[in-house]
């Protein structure tokens, strides 16, 4: 059911109206040009570490899933237990022990792509919202070949098919409110790493 | 927060006497935001950018009904329901009703200028309603019952000293922490509330007209968590928050945290379609928008006020203006402060009771030049001022104190030695005179100064 008072969408939309009726339309300016990226990747692991992101290139020899282990278990911190997202397969998550994602030392998920200009990875809503927010540390594996060059280019490659939710993530969560002195792993992950996924490649 | 608009010159005198860590700590802050922006601007093709968003907004704006309507119909296809609050008091029943609806003990929210705007915390607790700010600063702000004094950064006023003492005496932190000690003591209190919420609340950045989607920027990522956890999310969006296409929301993400923060892109985006509905999908099984007008009609139907719509409240214009950095946000005396608080206070709330914020200004242009929409803050202000001699609406000597304190804000050294002779010469020929003043007073008429220099006055009371 609609709230608000009786009437109120009509009312505004009215009011509204009349003040555009009054003055000149102006038309829409077209697209933005931002700067050409001419090396996707190399912006995109620029971008994304210097915000203080980390990219890894996991060990070509191994399977994803011991690698992952072992990488695991080499992080700071003693991580005992993670939270792989539902749509992370098997072949991508660990030998780690599972944990609920409030509890879980690492968050797992697996990035629909990732974005040069801005150095971020997106995550859609699909990929379980509260493991990639929980954990201390997030780690997101990055198909290769899924780096668009411009924030644009992959909001509207998912447009036609955009789930309840997407995350853009660009880096670890951070603020500076107490006595402007930067601290990371505020409410969010405290590390956001990013790994190589390759072998699937589909271009962008 | 109750409005102390009219209090504006006594307060700002006070804060500057009285509270000189005030000065300190939003001066540094400001500055800090300041340079950064200047950087991130000098990385991109700025005024290609700023003419872009300029030109999308007035789109926007002046085609706001159609876009109104499809954003509704794409939310409500998307599953979100979509309310409508023509005034504060609409807003907060809306949201009040959604909250009985789910039975909501618990509340966390994210950083909203406009939840502020409309007064919603005082209602949710008076209903008997838990409310947890969950942004650091306005989780500090919560401790202390001070509403924020800048867009961005709420707490910018308070120094690692003054958290460190609050938190020692609210969450038990020993003394002498840093400021990382500080953060973990808020999160695990913060986590705890994200976990038992019934509903999370949130503004917005923007509302895509095309897709519905609802955009939020931030860095700690508590508004993902605001809006990922709870059963029930509840967005309040003004109504000039839209734009027309996803395509706009990429240009427009990454002009607006330049503009914040000098950052290329906040370190956490949420963009939300609606509730989780498809298969495979989590998070809130409601999204609830409300969208809210609360004055932002009058102000598009009026002739130059609509102009300030334009605005994505970055604060640049704030870190840019060398009088709200002498005196931080509270002194404005409302929500919203600053130059931008001093454009948007006449157009929202009309002139009347917007006084005297237009005259808390020195007009050196630095916030026009600073604004990624291009507002031209500075002549808005100007007109408002001409309205407000026209109306007859503020003491002569006020008028001129005000003039005096930006100016003074400006240049203190200058405005000692300029003041004796500015009573003499009329202000415009002085202005014409002072750099600061230059670009600004050559085609316009300042008012007349007092025969009493404003240094005269601020020491023997303004009034
Ligand atoms: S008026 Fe311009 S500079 Fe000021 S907050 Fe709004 S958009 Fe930013």
């Amino acid at each position: 059911m609609r709230r608000g008072g009786p009437g109120a969408r009509d009312r505004i939309l009215e009011r509204v109206a009349r003040a555009t009726g009054s003055r000149a339309r102006h038309p829409h300016p077209g697209r933005l040009r931002t700067d050409t990226v001419t090396d996707p990747v190399a912006t995109f692991v620029k971008r994304f570490t210097s915000q203080g992101g980390e990219v890894v290139t996991p060990d070509p020899h191994r399977t994803p899933g011991d690698w992952l282990t072992g990488f695991i278990a080499g992080l700071d911190g003693d991580v005992k237990g993670v939270a792989a997202g539902a749509d992370v397969p098997a072949a991508l998550q660990p030998g780690t022990p599972a944990a609920a994602p409030a509890d879980a030392g690492a968050g797992i998920s697996v990035a629909w792509g990732a974005v040069a200009e801005t150095g971020s990875l997106i995550l859609p809503s699909t990929g379980t919202r509260s493991v990639q927010l929980l954990p201390p540390v997030h780690i997101v594996w990055l198909p290769a070949g899924r780096v668009f060059a411009r924030l644009e280019n992959a909001l509207l490659e998912m447009r036609p098919e955009l789930p309840a939710a997407i995350g853009v993530h660009s880096g670890p969560s951070r603020s500076a409110d107490i006595g402007r002195t930067l601290v990371t792993g505020v409410h969010g992950p405290g590390r956001c790493i990013a790994v190589w996924l390759r072998g699937r490649r589909t271009d962008p | 927060m109750k409005k102390r608009i009219g209090e504006y010159a006594a307060r700002s005198r006070m804060t500057v006497r009285r509270e000189p860590s005030v000065r300190e700590a939003v001066t540094g802050a400001a500055l800090s935001f300041d340079g950064k922006r200047r950087r991130a601007y000098g990385e991109v093709d700025v005024e290609a950018w700023r003419r872009w968003a300029e030109g999308v907004k007035n789109h926007l704006l002046t085609h706001l009904e159609d876009y109104l309507a499809e954003a509704e119909a794409r939310l409500e296809a998307n599953g979100a329901r979509v309310h409508w609050a023509r005034d504060a008091a609409e807003a907060r029943e809306i949201v009040l009703s959604l909250a009985s609806d789910c039975s909501a003990g618990s509340v966390v929210k994210g950083k909203s200028m406009l939840t502020e705007e409309v007064d919603l915390n005082p209602a949710l607790e008076r209903a008997g309603i838990e409310v947890h700010e969950t942004d650091l600063g306005e989780y500090i702000l919560q401790l202390l019952d001070e509403p924020p004094s800048h867009i961005v950064g709420p707490a910018i006023h308070k120094s690692l000293e003054q958290v460190r003492e609050l938190f020692e005496e609210r969450l038990g932190t020993t003394p002498g922490s840093g400021p990382d000690d500080l953060a973990q003591a808020a999160r695990k209190v913060l986590r705890d509330a994200f976990m038992r919420a019934d509903m999370g609340i949130t503004g917005a950045n923007f509302l895509v007209a095309e897709t519905g989607t609802v955009a939020l920027i931030e860095n700690e990522g508590n508004i993902r968590l605001t809006t990922s956890l709870p059963r029930v999310h509840v967005a309040l969006v003004g109504i000039e928050k839209l734009l027309p296409r996803m395509r706009d929301l990429a240009g427009f993400l990454q002009l607006t945290t330049r503009a914040a923060t000098g950052q290329s892109i906040g370190c956490f985006v949420s963009l939300i379609q609606g509730p989780s509905i498809r298969p495979g999908d989590d998070g809130p099984e409601e999204v609830h928008v409300v969208l809210v007008d609360n004055g932002r009609t009058d102000a598009l139907l009026h002739e130059h006020a609509w102009e300030a719509l334009r605005c994505v409240r970055c604060g640049a214009c704030l870190n840019s203006c060398p009088v709200y950095r002498q005196t931080g946000g509270h002194a404005y005396g409302w929500v919203y402060s600053g130059p931008i608080g001093s454009i948007l206070g006449p157009g929202l709330l009309g002139l009347h009771e917007a006084m005297p914020l237009p005259f808390a200004s020195s007009l050196c242009g630095a916030c026009g030049d600073a604004c990624p929409v291009r507002i031209p803050i500075p002549e808005l202000l100007l007109a408002w001022r001409e309205e407000a001699q026209r109306r007859g609406l503020t003491p002569w000597n006020e008028r001129i104190a005000l003039a005096g304190l930006a100016r003074m804000a400006e240049r203190p050294g200058l405005y000692r030695v300029a003041g004796k002779f500015g009573t003499r010469l009329g202000a415009t020929a002085l202005a014409r005179k002072l750099p600061m003043l230059g670009e600004w007073s050559r085609d316009r008429v300042l008012p007349r100064p007092s025969p009493r220099t404003f240094r005269e006055m601020w020491h023997g009371g303004i009034e």
